[in-house]
C-alpha cells in the first residue's frame, strides 16, 4: 500500500541511517569521471562478494568506503594490494592489468572523498535558504537542533555521505524506505488508528514515531493491523522542483554539514 | 589441617562419554554437535512444554570475550558443558555458567569460525583456524596430543565439530572455495593416529573423474565444513559436501564434477564410499550441500525406510534412502526459486536455461546464501515433520575469469549481491517428513539474514531464533510463538537442551554470550 499521509509535509532529504550502505560512485570531484566509472564496473564485478557492492562491508573483508581509517589510503598502496594480493590474508591479486587497476583504484578513491572534502560548486548560504525555505528539508530533518523529527539527522552529513550520495538522495527514487524511516499505519485492537514512522519492529513488538512526535511502543499481539508504505517518504524530484543551481546550492550547503570535522579539528587532530 | 588427596591413575578414572553413552544420547545430556547420531535434534526432555514455556527465563549468560557472532553448539557432559570459539574451548558449570577451565591456542590464527567439540572418552576434541585436531583433557583442559589435518599456510582451516563414534574422531575441513580440495578423516581417539582419508574430489583414473575436464579436478574444492550423521547399524557416515571451485564459473570445470555439492555414505571402518546422491551437479551458484542430513525410520508410500532427509541449500528438500542413496522424492520448500522447473525421476534438477551466474549479473533464486544453511533442521517423530529454517529472497550474481594461487586465497571467479527487488527474508516452516508439505510457516518479521537453528523437544516445543535477536519457542504443531527472550544480539548458533539436577535447561549462543534458559521458580 501507498500514500500513509503522516501528518507533516513529508519532504525533504533522507539520508540512510549510518549503519547502512554508504553507497555511490564520485561526481563533481577533482577525480576523472570516466576512470570512476569505468573502475566501479570493473569493482563490482570482482570484489564485491568480500568487500560488498560500492565498497560496503562485504562477508570476508573490510569494507573500501565508509567513516573510517584506512590501513592504505595512496594510490600506490591500494595499486599494489589489488594487482599483488596481500600476502598472509584472503586478498588475492587480481589479474588485472596495470591500467584496469588504476581505474579501480581512481573509483576506490572515489568512495572515500565525502561531500565535505569534495570541490563545492554552489553557494553555501544560498544552500542553507533554499533547505529552510523552498526545499522544505527542514520540515523532516534536523540540523543542529533544529528541524523535523521524520527524517535523518542531517548535522554531520556532509562528513559522512559523498556528494554523488547526497545527489542521488535528492534526485533518485529509492526502492524502498531506509529502515528506521518507514511510514507505518497500525490499528490497535481498540479499533485506534496510529500513524507513524517506524522506527523498529520483530516478531514481537514495534516502536513508531507518532505523527504528533511521540514514540509509541506496541506489542504485535495488541495489533490488529500493521500496514506499511513501501515508498520511501523522500521525495527524489529535486532536480525539477529546484532549478539546476538552486539544487548545486543546496548541496553545497549539506556538504557543509560536518559536526564531527569540526570537533575534530578543535581538537587539533590532523586526520580527516 | 592437610588435605590428602587421594589421585587415582588416569587409566582407573572412569570415562566421560563411552559409545554406548553416545548411543543411547541420555537426553539429559547433549553429548555433540547434533546431539544424537541421527541428528534429528529432539530432545525426549519434557519438563518444559508449551503449557509452561511461557515461564522460561534466562538462568545465566557467559560473554565469550572476544568473540563476534558464535556459531556454535555447547555440548553437554553430566552437568559440564564445553562451548568454543576459534582457538579456544572452554568448560563452564552448565546449572551455574561458572568457568572450570578455559583453553586457549597460541598464537592463535583468525581464519573462520568454530562450531564446536566432541567429546569421546576423557577428551573434548575440536578443529582450529591452523588447521589441527586437538584432544584436551576433558576434566582440565590440558592437551594431550594434536594431528594436523593439513598446512595452513596453504589456505585449510577447520570449522567442524568433530564427530565421535566408536573408536574414531570423523572431522571435516575447510575452505574449497578457495580451490583446496576437501576430504573427510578418522583419527585414534587415544593417539590422534590418521586411520583413514576419503578424498571427496576423485583423481585420474578413480571413479568420478571423468566428471572434472582437464585439470581441473586439481583445485576443485569439494569441502566437508560442516558435521554429519551416522547409522550405527549399517555402520555408515553421512557427511554433506561442499561447493566445486571456481565457484561462479563453471565454464573451467565442464561436468558433473563429483562429489561435490552431493551427501556421501562412508563405511566407517575404512572409509570407502558406499553411494552418493549429487544434489546439483555442475553448480555454479556455491550451493554448498554440506547441510546436516537427518536420519529417520518411517513408512514411506506404505513402506518402511531407512530414510535421509536434508533441506538443501539450492531451495529443495531431498528424501533418500539412507541404505543405497536412491532418490525418492524432492520439492522446493521456498516459494522463489528460478534455477529449476523440477527433478527428474533420479532427482537430477531440470535446470531453467540462462540461470547462472554472468559478467553483467544475473538474477537467481534462491541467492547464492542458500534457501537454508547451517543453522540445523530437526525433525519431531511426534508430528512426523521436519522443521527448518528458510530464506525467501533472490540474489544477482556475477561471474569473472579467475585463476587458481596457492597459498590460500580464494578461487571464486566473482559472487553476487542481494537482488533489491528481492529482498530477503527469514521464515520457520514445518515440512511433512515424506511429501515436503508445508504444514506451517512461520515469518520471522525484519529478519533477513539467516541464523538460528532448530530444537524440537518432547514437549511439544520448536526453538528457534533470528537475526533481529529474539530466541522463540514455537508450539510445533501450529507454529505459533509462545514464548520469547530478546538476547540483543543476532543468533547464528543452534539451541540445545539439556537436564541438571533434575532441572530441564535449554541454551544457545547468541552473539557473543551462551545463555542457559530454566522454568522461573519463584521463592518459596
Amino acid at each position: 500500500m501507498r500514500g500513509i499521509v503522516i501528518g507533516l509535509v513529508v519532504l525533504g532529504a533522507v539520508v540512510l541511517p549510518a549503519q547502512r550502505r554508504r553507497a555511490g560512485q564520485a561526481s563533481g570531484l577533482s577525480l576523472p569521471e570516466e576512470a570512476v566509472a569505468e573502475g566501479r564496473k570493473v569493482y563490482n564485478q570482482t570484489c564485491t562478494v568480500c568487500h560488498g557492492v560500492d565498497g560496503t562491508l562485504g562477508d570476508r573483508g573490510p569494507a573500501l568506503a565508509g567513516n573510517r581509517r584506512y590501513l592504505r589510503s595512496t594510490d600506490e598502496e591500494l595499486l599494489e594490494a589489488i594487482r599483488d594480493g596481500i600476502p598472509g590474508t584472503l586478498m588475492p591479486p587480481a589479474g588485472l592489468s596495470e591500467e584496469v587497476v588504476r581505474k579501480v583504484v581512481t573509483y576506490i578513491r572515489s568512495l572515500r572523498v565525502t561531500a565535505y572534502d569534495a570541490p563545492v560548486k554552489g553557494d553555501v548560504a544560498r544552500g542553507e535558504k533554499i533547505f529552510w525555505e523552498k526545499g522544505q528539508c527542514g520540515q523532516c530533518h534536523v540540523i543542529q537542533g533544529k528541524g523535523g523529527l521524520v527524517g535523518p539527522d542531517l548535522s554531520n552529513a556532509g562528513a559522512q555521505r559523498t556528494m554523488s550520495f547526497l545527489r542521488e538522495a535528492l534526485t533518485k527514487e529509492k526502492p524502498r524506505p531506509p529502515r528506521g524511516y518507514q511510514p507505518v499505519r497500525v490499528v490497535t485492537a481498540q479499533g485506534q488508528s496510529v500513524t507513524g514512522i517506524l522506527k523498529n519492529e520483530d516478531s514481537f513488538s514495534l516502536q513508531l514515531l507518532e505523527a504528533n512526535q511521540k514514540l509509541r511502543m506496541f506489542d504485535r499481539a495488541e495489533l490488529r493491523e500493521v500496514v506499511y508504505d513501501a515508498k520511501s517518504p523522500m521525495p527524489s524530484d529535486y532536480d525539477k522542483k529546484l532549478a539546476p543551481q538552486e539544487l548545486e546550492d543546496l548541496l553545497a550547503f549539506l556538504s557543509r554539514q560536518a559536526v564531527t570535522r569540526v570537533r575534530r579539528q578543535q581538537l587539533g587532530d590532523p586526520q580527516p | 589441617m592437610r588435605i590428602a588427596l587421594v589421585l587415582l591413575a588416569a587409566g582407573t578414572a572412569a570415562a566421560q562419554v563411552t559409545y554406548s553413552d553416545l548411543l543411547k544420547a541420555d537426553p539429559n545430556n547433549w553429548l555433540s554437535y547434533q546431539g544424537s547420531y541421527n541428528a534429528q535434534r529432539h530432545s525426549a526432555l519434557k519438563q518444559v512444554h508449551t503449557g509452561n514455556v511461557s515461564a522460561l527465563a534466562p538462568k545465566w549468560i557467559y560473554p565469550i570475550r572476544g568473540a563476534g557472532r558464535l556459531e556454535g553448539v555447547p555440548v553437554v557432559v553430566d552437568g559440564v558443558m564445553y562451548v568454543t570459539q576459534p582457538n579456544e574451548v572452554y568448560a563452564l558449570d552448565a546449572r551455574t555458567g561458572r568457568v572450570i577451565w578455559e583453553y586457549r591456542r597460541q598464537p592463535a590464527l583468525q581464519r573462520g569460525v568454530n562450531r564446536g567439540v566432541a567429546v569421546y572418552g576423557n577428551k573434548v576434541y575440536f578443529g582450529t583456524p591452523d588447521a589441527y585436531l586437538v584432544a584436551l583433557d576433558a576434566r582440565t583442559g590440558a592437551m594431550v596430543w594434536e594431528s594436523k589435518l593439513a598446512e595452513a599456510k596453504d589456505g585449510y582451516w577447520c570449522p567442524v565439530a568433530p564427530l565421535a563414534i566408536k573408536d574414531k574422531i570423523i572431522v571435516g575441513i575447510a575452505p574449497g572455495d578457495h580451490g583446496l580440495n576437501g576430504w573427510l578423516d578418522a583419527y585414534d581417539p587415544e593417539t590422534g593416529k590418521r586411520l583413514w582419508r576419503w578424498h571427496s574430489i576423485p583423481k585420474p583414473g578413480e571413479p568420478g573423474s571423468e566428471t572434472w575436464s582437464g585439470d581441473s579436478w586439481k583445485t576443485a574444492g569439494g569441502d566437508t565444513w560442516l558435521t554429519g550423521s551416522y547409522d550405527p547399524e549399517l555402520n555408515l557416515i553421512y557427511w554433506g559436501i561442499g561447493n566445486p571451485a571456481p565457484d561462479f564459473d563453471g565454464d573451467v570445470r565442464k561436468g558433473d564434477n563429483l562429489y561435490t555439492e552431493s551427501m556421501v555414505a562412508l563405511d566407517a571402518e575404512t572409509g570407502k564410499l558406499q553411494w552418493y546422491f549429487q544434489y546439483t551437479p555442475h553448480d555454479v551458484h556455491d550451493w554448498d550441500a554440506v547441510e546436516i542430513p537427518v536420519l529417520v525410520d518411517a513408512p514411506f508410500k506404505g513402506q518402511m525406510r531407512k530414510l535421509l532427509v536434508q533441506g538443501n541449500r539450492n531451495g529443495y528438500y531431498y528424501v533418500l534412502d539412507r541404505t543405497n542413496g536412491k532418490f525418492l522424492h524432492g520439492s522446493p520448500f521456498v516459494k522463489l526459486l528460478n534455477w529449476a522447473s523440477g527433478l527428474t525421476e533420479d532427482g537430477r534438477p531440470v535446470r531453467v536455461p540462462g540461470v547462472e551466474p554472468t559478467i553483467q549479473g544475473n538474477k537467481v533464486c534462491p541467492p547464492t546464501a542458500g534457501a537454508t544453511n547451517w543453522m540445523s533442521p530437526a525433525y519431531n517423530p511426534d508430528t512426523g515433520w521436519f522443521y527448518l529454517g528458510a530464506l525467501e529472497g533472490c540474489g544477482i550474481s556475477y561471474k569473472a575469469a579467475d585463476k587458481f594461487r596457492p597459498g590460500g586465497f580464494p578461487f571464486m571467479a566473482t559472487g553476487y549481491v542481494e537482488s533489491p527487488a528481492e529482498p530477503w527474508q527469514m521464515h520457520v516452516r514445518a515440512l511433512d517428513l515424506t511429501t515436503g508439505k508445508i504444514q506451517w510457516d512461520y515469518k520471522q518479521i525484519a529478519s533477513r539474514g539467516y541464523g538460528a537453528g532448530l530444537l524440537s523437544t518432547a514437549g511439544g516445543l520448536l526453538f528457534a531464533g533470528d537475526d533481529q535477536g529474539s530466541f522463540t519457542a514455537h508450539d510445533a504443531r501450529t507454529g505459533q510463538a509462545l514464548w520469547h527472550f530478546n538476547t540483543g544480539q543476532k543468533i547464528s548458533a543452534s539451541p540445545i537442551t539439556y537436564s541438571v539436577r533434575g532441572k530441564q535447561h535449554v541454551a544457545i549462543m547468541a552473539g557473543s554470550n551462551v545463555i542457559a534458559f530454566g522454568l522461573h521458580e519463584p521463592r518459596p
